[in-house]
């Protein structure tokens, strides 16, 4: 096993290995590679099928119109499971990959806090259809956008127009997960609150996993709420639903963006009915373009459109303008996004209008949805 | 709210029992922790689904099904993955328990999809949707069904234990597995069946908490199965009454410290309560102490 002989074999196949890299390298060179990062199993495997959904739907179309500038556009996916921990292996992993311009992601607000500074060191642009935590442009440093609103809006708007206009209630508990994106809505939803007049009878929160709310929902209906805020995703809004139902309580429950997925009727049943939600995309509010998009989806997904892949697939569209305009470096692709800082700068999307600040936030209307005879319908 | 937690306890901690006398009563066998307990309740869940949407099978006969599939899967644990390394050092043991948890959950994740699944709720029998408001709290005919099913499956594994032969040549096979087989017992045969009853039980568990809450997905088994065999260690590992007391207590702390102190951190109540006890009482409630003795070959 000693002597030179074996170490020149071992040479042999390393420098095999590192031409072989090399080779793919530059063969990978004649596509356009984005990375997509979202949670594609896991309990919030649901959010990333509607993202798939949508940036394929616009990759369909970009290759079929010949490509960006004749290069084909390849999307690379990284499935972080919605967790911080896995954020950051795929933003390693993206990062890394030198041939990777852009990435579209991540989907949950924590596992974008988590990759967003390893972004940052790698100078990779990212834009985000769906993290709608606050402080994620100041941790963004000028490399991060998105266009979704953001919770700083939703948090005050479900308590001025959803709770006290439009529900016209006034006691409030407050479910929420114990993660970046349900703090910081809940939040701000306090803050709102205090400001409309609003009484919140109490808050309880939840880790990721839980599927027995019985003990807090015990707690919180004892205080004899009107309606119950449902801060977090569906999965456990679901079920939240569900339980809060069987313990007795029949007013009408309301969530954030987080909610807005067909899995939330499909596993709160009879239960999801009666639930109210902001979202950042109505089809039915959409103008033509959008009405066409949902139109689209339904044929190629055979379900309702909802926000996330509306907001995906205008994702990939700026991406794939800016990519036209700048050329495919990562620095000239921020500077691109960068420059769309105003009406006239803007992308004209399925979506409305998106522009970004200076620290890559956009302003976007929201909408509110509700759930009635197991199907999502619009609430004014 | 008190009489409401405790109802919430009591179902929690009824469903810990059952699947912490599985791991209890494997290790009283074999001396082996079976992490793989947890998928077995796992996959008895995701089989009553099967059974009750695939098969179009009424919930009861679904529920039996399911029990015989996880007693089935017990066996096969046992008989593929612990049997070959039963003459082997127990960190063998253990590492293909892992080994099994993990496979077997990737194994369903392949199977039916890692999405978390809803359980099909209109197949329940109407009687379990009832609910009864009386004045300090609210029960509903599942509740009743989940502590009727733990008290008759507690009460028959005792009379097993105690009052059949199998029991007996379980509690040999317990005590000492060389003089029960030089007793005439089929060592193998025992421990076997120990899996398949511990099998059954855990698949009962999984089928209700599917059922109850609503939501079945592949990793379920892997937190159940952790508080179970805290449970199980709580009551002291290997007694059978014991972990039945430690589900219990595990899931009322859990619900009371939700209820009362805070809910963010009701799984570090429930163990933290299971650590003072340890403390104060190493064995586990019902545990004996055996100091270790050099072994002569």
């Amino acid at each position: 096993m000693r002597g030179k002989g074996s170490l020149l074999g071992k040479g042999l196949i390393f420098g095999l290995a590192l031409v072989f890299c090399m080779v793919t390298g530059v063969m990978a060179a004649d596509t356009i590679r984005i990375g997509v990062a979202g949670p594609f199993t896991g309990d919030a495997a649901a959010y990333g099928d509607n993202i798939k959904a949508g940036v394929s739907l616009k990759l369909a179309e970009i290759n079929a119109a010949g490509g960006i500038n004749g290069k084909k556009v390849e999307l690379v996916w990284g499935d972080d499971l919605c967790q911080p921990k896995e954020g950051g292996n795929v933003a390693s992993k993206f990062a890394n990959d030198k041939s990777i311009v852009a990435v579209i992601g991540h989907v949950c607000s924590s596992a974008t806090l988590a990759g967003m500074p390893i972004y940052v060191r790698a100078k990779m642009p990212v834009i985000s259809a769906t993290s709608t935590n606050e402080t994620i442009g100041k941790v963004g440093q000028g490399w991060f956008f998105r266009n979704c609103y953001t919770d700083d809006f939703q948090g005050r708007y479900l308590a001025s127009y959803v709770v006290k206009d439009l529900l016209g209630l006034k006691k409030v508990a407050v479910f929420h997960e114990n993660n970046d994106y349900a703090i910081g809505l809940k939040d701000s939803f306090m803050a709102g609150a205090k400001d409309s007049g609003l009484e919140v009878t109490g808050v309880e929160g939840f880790v990721k996993g839980t599927t027995d709310f019985t003990p807090q929902l015990t707690k919180l209906l004892r205080d004899k709420p009107e309606t119950i805020f449902l801060c977090g995703y569906h999965l456990e809004g679901a079920l939240i639903a569900g339980q809060a139902r069987k313990l007795g309580f029949e007013g009408p429950l309301f969530g954030g963006d987080g909610i807005d997925n067909a899995d939330y009727i499909k596993i709160g049943g009879e239960a999801a009915n009666n639930t109210y939600l902001t979202v950042p995309f109505l089809a039915d509010a959409a103008g033509p373009e959008g009405k066409k998009f949902a139109e689209d989806y339904l044929a190629a997904n055979g379900r309702e459109v909802d926000w996330m892949s509306a907001n995906a697939y205008d994702c990939l569209g700026i991406l794939a303008d800016v990519i036209a305009k700048v050329g495919t470096d990562r620095q000239k692709i921020r500077d691109g996004l960068a420059a769309m800082n105003s009406a006239e700068a803007g992308f004209e999307g399925v979506t409305g209008l998106t522009y970004f600040n200076e620290v890559g936030d956009c302003s976007k209307p929201a909408f509110v949805k509700k759930v009635e005879g197991g199907k999502f319908v619009p609430a004014n | 709210m008190f009489l409401q937690q405790l109802v919430n306890g009591l179902t929690i901690g009824g469903i810990y029992a059952l699947i912490a006398v599985g791991y209890t009563m494997v290790y009283g066998v074999i001396q082996l922790i079976n992490f793989a307990h947890g998928e077995i309740y796992m996959l008895g869940a995701f089989f009553a689904v099967t059974f009750i949407v695939g098969m179009g099978m009424p919930f009861y006969m679904a529920f039996f099904l399911a029990m015989l599939c996880g007693a089935v899967c017990g066996m096969l644990l046992d008989v593929i993955a612990y049997r070959p390394l039963r003459q082997s050092p127990r960190l063998a043991c253990l590492i293909t328990a892992i080994g099994m948890s993990i496979f077997l959950q990737n194994l369903a994740m392949l199977i039916w999809g890692s999405r978390p699944k809803p359980f099909p709720g209109n197949t329940l029998p109407a009687w379990f949707n009832k609910t009864w408001h009386l004045t300090h709290f609210s029960l509903t005919g599942f509740h009743l069904f989940i502590f009727a099913v733990t008290i008759i499956m507690m009460v028959g594994l005792h009379l097993l234990i105690k009052k059949t032969r199998f029991g007996k040549a379980m509690r040999a096979v317990a005590q000492n597995k060389t003089m029960a087989s030089l007793a005439g017992v089929n060592v193998n045969k025992v421990i076997t069946l120990t899996f398949a009853v511990a099998g059954a039980m855990g698949a009962a568990a999984g089928l209700m908490v599917g059922a109850f809450y609503n939501s079945l997905y592949p990793t379920m088994g892997y937190v159940a199965g952790v508080k179970a065999f805290a449970a199980a260690v709580l009551g002291g590992i290997g007694s059978i009454p014991g972990a039945m007391l430690g589900g219990i207590v595990l899931g009322v702390a859990e619900a009371m410290g939700a209820g009362y102190l805070s809910s963010l951190y009701r799984d570090g109540i429930s163990y933290g309560v299971m650590i003072i006890v340890i403390v104060f009482i190493p064995a586990g409630f019902f545990g004996v102490l055996i100091k270790e003795t050099k072994k002569s070959i």
